[in-house]
Order: structure tokens, then C-alpha cells, then sequence
């Protein structure tokens, strides 16, 4: 063990490397905008009250509000009265700057609308991805036919096809169908995934023959031998495939960006983040952080619920 | 229930022919087993029959009614695996009752969660699950039931194999090697039990091994296969006292039978390492062999017809079987003793072996039985041996 020292620090060190901007996103989630452009307060900041000027700036009475006011200020002058109301909206629009950045996070934008979009994005990917994927692997696995061979070495090939290759040929094509802009857009293009096809083939390469002739016997056509058979059977390589393939497309930024041009409704959670671009007036470092943390906290939830599972997929693919 | 018949059936997998015309009549309730020599297409006929396999030509009939065409499912036939091929998912109960489900529930009825909801469902299902209760019984693996066969044993799991084929009640069970996974001591009691199902069902079963012990104490006929062809087919005594045959006494029977060559002269009689045997053929054969069975040989004097050394003594507690090694001989001449004599079978001495002659098989130059033997028992023959 001693002599293994150097190992665990390599290790160490890249996951050092790899944890690097998870810290920085949680920890400027945390911060004021002060903090993070001078970079102090440690990881939790100070958490120092802090006024949030826009929302003061919001508040700055009119007129028609001062005029109404005055019962509350007896005996005071507008300027008197202006002051009063814009040092109590400076109160009210103070808070600790982790409340500031998580409730700027959901008000700022819709993210739970972003957030359901992801939902029924990456779901409908996965769902028809295993219906299509798991039959074909069964074929490509175990039954025998003209060209099997043929058809594996095609799919083989399809996964050395680069998605940016053919992004802007898949965008006319949607585009012409009219399609851009939809939830189908999203989903379409992702539903067929030769990687889950590999995946699952190799699989049931594994399971052996006795099983499905069993199956056979028992009175089981080759779609019920697939659904009721193949698919429990291969519960870990399924469960693998889908972290693979939630996690790609939860976090997919490049193609909901080429699709979904105008309508805010369809925003993927990554589209989410531009919201906090702040362009030209300064920075929302803290509020995008804190958006990217409430993005990835479903992913790491469903990784620390599944990663025995994980795990086992990944051993068992050697792979990726 | 039903009769099975196979008729000049060959089955070639690209340009090997590993079935090359087989046929097999075997009848209602009949215990027939398949052995041979792996590789000698034992299992692919038994596939054949079940609707895994097509065949390259010829019929198979079940029932009388020509099979061809008709899917391993619509065959109404049952079938144990070697590996048991059980539902790793699913709980002893579930695996049982899969082929209940298939066959007597419909495709909305076996939906998950909504089916049992379905008109019908509830009461099919509920008969199915006495049915399960009944095959578990029958197999003594009623208190296994809700458990996955990854918490079962080899012997539990090859039981849960035996109730899901018997659940259905098919026309005949097809039997692949199923004691083969299982320990030496498991084994004999599975046989048994196995026997002992078949005389309670009288159901048709076709068994296939490759262990003749198996076949021999199950079956009401065997058929003994090499290279793709059944060379006999008959009951267990006829295949181990009448061999058709080389092979087939070469395949049946531990320890092996003795094969010698044998000398024939022109007028029938034949001589073994230059001693004449009290047999006569009806016409001369050359490369003639003869088969003795261990125990047709019997220990004597050095005067015997066969004199060796012992090389090797097995003892089996009620028998003891010796390896001789004799002169002039490429292989052992094996002789089954009694433990009394083991004091004169230590190694290295020398034996003299007497032959029974009336129990020789002689076989021609291709290895086919020769019957027409005539075993003359004049003293002065019998005393030469």
C-alpha cells in the first residue's frame, strides 16, 4: 500500500482538477457580486447583507405613491417623504447574497418551466431511444438473418459520426419540415441512438441462448421475448445506458440552442443560463451560478441514488 | 400426449451435416433417450423436434400431424434445459407460471399492472396460480416459491425447470442433458425422481445425454447416436447384451467392453493371439474383432487363455475391476473380480484369464455385428481356454 502512494496522489490531483469548477459554481452561488469580483469570503462567503440595487431602483416611488403616502409621514416634506420610502425599500430589498442569487435564479427567469422542459425533453429521448435501441440489439444479438453482420458494421460506423457533422443538415431538414421551435425538434433528432444500440447488443450477447429458447417454448414471440425477457434482464446495461443518455442531453446546451430560436417556453435548463448573460449591464455571476447549481442538483442526486448501478454499467460496458 | 414421428430427417448448419437421415418412431408415454458422444447431433434432433431448428429434409409428426412450419410455441411441447434457462427476474412462482400466462391469458390481459384488471384476468389467473401450487407440489418446491433462482441451488432450480415444463401438461417432454450441472450424489436421486415422474404422468419423454449410466436406468428405449445418425435403437438390456454395432458396445457399458482383434480362418473358426476359440462363423471375415463385457472375464490359472500382468486395480467396495496388461495386446484387457480374489490382483502379478465365450460379441471388418455365430461347447475346446 505505501508504495502506492503516487497512484493516490495522480488521483488525487485529477480529482482535484475535476471537482475544481463544481466548487467555484457552488461557492459563487453563495457569494455577493463584491465577493466574487474580488474573490474573498472563502467558500461560503461572508454572507453580509446586501441591498439589491434593482430592486430598490424598482421601488423608487413616484409621485402619485408619495402623494398617497403622506398619511403614514404626517408633518413632512415630499424629499422628507422620497427619503423615508426609499430607505424602507432599501430594508426590504436587503438579504444574505445566497438568498439574493437562489431567488434571483427562479424569478430572473422561468427555471421550473426550463426545468419541466428538460424533464420532457431527456425523458422522451430515453423512452424512445430504449424502444427502438433494445428490439434492434435483440436482432443484431441473437436472431440469425441475411446481412446481420452488414447491418452491425453500419451501426458500428454511425458511431464515429461526429453530431456537430451533420447539425446543420438536421436543422434544414427540421427547418423544411417546420418543425424547428417544438418539442420534436428536441427530441427527434436523439431518438435513435446507435451508441445505446452497441451498448445494449453486447449485452445480450451475454445472455445465453437456453434462455430465450426457453422463452420460445413457453409460447413467447420474439416481441414478448424482447420486452418481457431481454429488457429485465438487462436492467444494468439499461441503467447505465440512461445516466449516459440523460446526462447528455440534460446537459445538452449546442443543439437545444440551434433549434429553439425565439420561443422562451421551449428553453432547455443550459439555454437557462444565457438569461444571465447581463450584456451590458454587469455581471449576474452569482444568480447564473446558482442556476447552474439547481441544473446539475437533479443529475447528482439521481447519480449518488444510482451509483452502485452506475458503477456496475460502466464495468460492464468498459466503455465511454 | 402424443407419438412422435421422425422420418428421414437431416440438418446440415452451412457445410457441416450434422444430422444425416435419422429416423425415430417413438410412442404415446415412452421414455426414449438420446445418447451419444458430444457432438454426435443429439441435441440438434431434440431441437429439431421442439421448433428451435428447422430441418435441412425430412418430416417430423407429432400426433400424426407433420410439424413443419409450426413455431416451437404452437408445438405443445415442453422442454428442460441444461442450464434450467430460468427467468432470472422472476420470482420460482412467476417462472412456473410464464407458460400458463402465454398460452391461456390474452395479450391485454397480460399487460403489467392493468391486465389483472381486465375482465376474465382475475379468474384465469387465480386457476393458474392453483395449477403453479399443484407443479410445485408434485416437484417439492412449494416453500421456494417466492423466491428468484439466483437464492435457489442447482437441484432446486433444476426441479423449478422440471414444474415449469410439467405445469402445462404438453403432448411430450423434451429433456436437454438436465442432470448434467448437477453433483455426482444429486444426480442418482434426480434419475429417480425423474423415472418416477414419468411412470406418474405417463407422459411421452425424450431425454438426451451423453451419460449412458443415465440412459440406461431411465429409458424405456435408448437410441444410441454417433455422427449424426442413430446406429441403434432399442431397450436398455437389448443395447447392452445385443449391440448392433462396435460403437454402441464400445459407447454402453462401464468400464468399457473389451475389444480384440481376432484372427478368422477360412472355415469360420476364430483364434485369438493364436489360440482357437470355441466360435465359428458361417464364412471368413478378415479384420474381425471380438467384445468381451469385464465381467465375461474371469480370473484363473497361468494355464488361461489371456496371460498378463496386472497394471491397475480399481476397487469398487462390491467389485473390483483390473486392468491386465497381455502380451501382443495394444490395450488393457479389463476384468471384473470379486474383492475376495484381490489378493492374487495385486500389481505386477502375473494372471491368467479365462473368457466366456458364450457372452463374446463378434464384430465384422466395418464394426457391424456379426449374429450368425455358433459357440461350439465341446470339453476339450472349453478346457483349451
Amino acid at each position: 500500500m505505501t508504495h502506492d502512494w503516487w497512484k493516490h496522489l495522480i488521483l488525487t490531483l485529477g480529482a482535484l482538477i475535476v471537482i475544481a469548477p463544481f466548487y467555484m459554481m457552488v461557492s459563487y452561488s453563495f457569494k455577493s457580486p463584491g465577493e466574487i469580483d474580488r474573490g474573498e469570503g472563502g467558500f461560503f462567503g461572508r454572507q453580509e447583507l446586501m441591498v439589491d440595487e434593482r430592486c430598490v431602483q424598482l421601488r423608487d416611488p413616484n409621485r402619485d405613491e408619495i402623494t398617497t403616502a403622506r398619511t403614514r409621514f404626517p408633518n413632512q416634506t415630499d424629499r422628507q417623504i422620497h427619503t423615508a420610502m426609499v430607505a424602507e425599500a432599501t430594508v426590504d430589498c436587503s438579504m444574505r447574497p445566497v438568498v439574493f442569487n437562489y431567488s434571483k435564479a427562479f424569478t430572473e427567469a422561468p427555471l421550473l418551466r426550463y426545468l419541466l422542459n428538460g424533464v420532457i425533453v431527456t425523458a422522451s429521448i430515453f423512452f424512445i431511444q430504449v424502444l427502438v435501441a433494445v428490439p434492434a440489439a435483440y436482432a443484431l444479438a441473437k436472431l440469425k438473418f441475411w446481412g446481420r453482420e452488414a447491418v452491425f458494421s453500419l451501426v458500428l460506423f454511425c458511431l464515429l459520426i461526429p453530431v456537430h457533422a451533420i447539425a446543420l443538415p438536421l436543422y434544414i431538414m427540421l427547418a423544411k419540415l417546420g418543425l424547428t421551435n417544438t418539442y420534436a425538434a428536441l427530441v427527434v433528432p436523439w431518438t435513435i441512438s446507435v451508441f445505446g444500440i452497441f451498448l445494449m447488443r453486447q449485452f445480450f450477447m451475454t445472455v445465453p441462448d437456453d434462455l430465450i429458447d426457453a422463452a420460445r417454448m413457453d409460447g413467447m414471440g420474439e416481441f414478448a421475448i424482447v420486452w418481457r425477457v431481454m429488457l429485465p434482464t438487462a436492467i444494468p446495461a439499461l441503467l447505465a445506458f440512461a445516466i449516459f443518455s440523460i446526462v447528455a442531453h440534460w446537459n445538452d446546451y449546442f443543439w437545444p440552442r440551434i433549434v429553439v430560436t425565439g420561443n422562451r417556453d421551449l428553453f432547455t435548463p443550459p439555454l437557462g443560463l444565457r438569461e444571465f448573460k447581463g450584456d451590458g449591464d454587469g455581471s449576474f455571476f452569482g444568480p447564473m451560478m446558482a442556476t447552474a447549481t439547481v441544473i446539475v442538483m437533479p443529475l447528482i442526486v439521481a447519480f449518488l441514488l444510482a451509483q452502485k448501478r452506475f458503477i456496475e454499467g460502466i464495468t460492464l460496458s468498459g466503455m465511454k | 400426449m402424443a407419438e412422435l414421428a421422425i422420418e428421414n430427417v437431416t440438418k446440415r448448419f452451412g457445410e457441416t451435416e450434422v444430422l444425416k437421415g435419422v429416423s425415430l418412431t417413438i410412442a404415446d408415454g415412452e421414455f426414449v433417450s438420446l445418447v451419444g458422444p458430444s457432438g454426435c447431433g443429439k441435441s440438434t434432433l431434440l431441437r429439431l423436434i421442439a421448433g428451435l431448428e428447422t430441418q435441412t429434409s425430412g418430416t417430423i409428426r407429432l400426433a400424426g400431424q407433420d410439424v413443419a412450419g409450426l413455431r416451437a410455441a404452437d408445438r405443445d411441447l415442453s422442454m428442460v434445459f441444461q442450464s434450467y434457462a430460468l427467468y432470472p427476474h422472476l420470482s420460482v412462482r412467476d417462472n412456473i407460471a410464464v407458460p400458463l400466462r402465454m398460452r391461456r391469458l390474452n395479450g391485454r390481459q397480460r399487460l403489467p399492472v392493468v391486465g389483472r384488471f381486465l375482465p376474465g384476468a382475475g379468474g384465469a389467473e387465480r386457476q393458474l396460480m392453483g395449477d403453479v401450487e399443484h407443479a410445485a407440489t408434485t416437484l417439492e418446491i412449494d416453500h421456494l416459491l417466492d423466491r428468484k433462482p439466483g437464492q435457489l441451488s442447482g437441484g432446486q432450480r433444476q426441479r423449478v425447470a422440471l414444474a415449469r415444463a410439467l405445469v402445462r401438461d404438453p403432448a411430450a417432454f423434451l429433456l436437454d442433458e438436465p442432470l448434467s450441472n448437477l453433483d455426482a450424489k444429486l444426480r442418482i436421486q434426480t434419475r429417480v425422481e425423474i423415472a418416477e415422474l414419468h411412470r406418474r404422468l405417463g407422459a411421452t419423454f425424450v431425454y438426451v445425454t451423453h451419460d449412458q449410466v443415465e440412459a440406461m436406468t431411465m429409458s424405456s428405449r435408448i437410441a444410441v447416436m454417433m455422427g449424426g445418425k442413430i446406429l441403434q435403437c432399442a431397450a436398455p438390456e437389448e443395447i447392452y447384451e445385443n449391440p448392433a454395432d462396435i460403437q454402441v458396445a464400445e459407447f454402453i457399458g462401464a468400464p468399457k467392453i473389451n475389444i480384440l482383434p481376432v484372427d478368422v480362418t477360412s472355415d469360420g473358426h476364430v483364434g485369438l493371439l493364436g489360440r482357437q476359440l470355441p466360435l465359428r462363423l458361417a464364412q471368413p471375415e478378415t479384420g474381425a474383432r471380438i467384445g468381451f463385457r469385464p465381467q465375461a472375464l474371469r480370473l484363473s490359472g497361468a494355464d488361461a487363455g489371456l496371460t498378463g500382468v496386472v497394471a491397475h486395480t480399481e476397487n469398487l467396495g462390491s467389485e473390483v475391476f483390473a486392468q491386465v496388461s497381455v502380451p501382443g495386446l495394444e490395450n488393457r484387457v479389463v476384468m471384473r473380480a470379486d474383492p475376495a480374489q484381490r489378493a492374487a490382483l495385486h500389481l505386477g502379478a502375473t494372471v491368467g484369464v479365462d473368457v466366456d465365450c458364450t457372452a463374446a460379441l463378434l464384430f465384422d471388418g466395418k464394426g457391424q455385428r456379426i449374429r450368425n455365430v455358433s459357440v461350439k461347447t465341446t470339453p476339450e475346446l472349453a478346457g483349451a481356454l
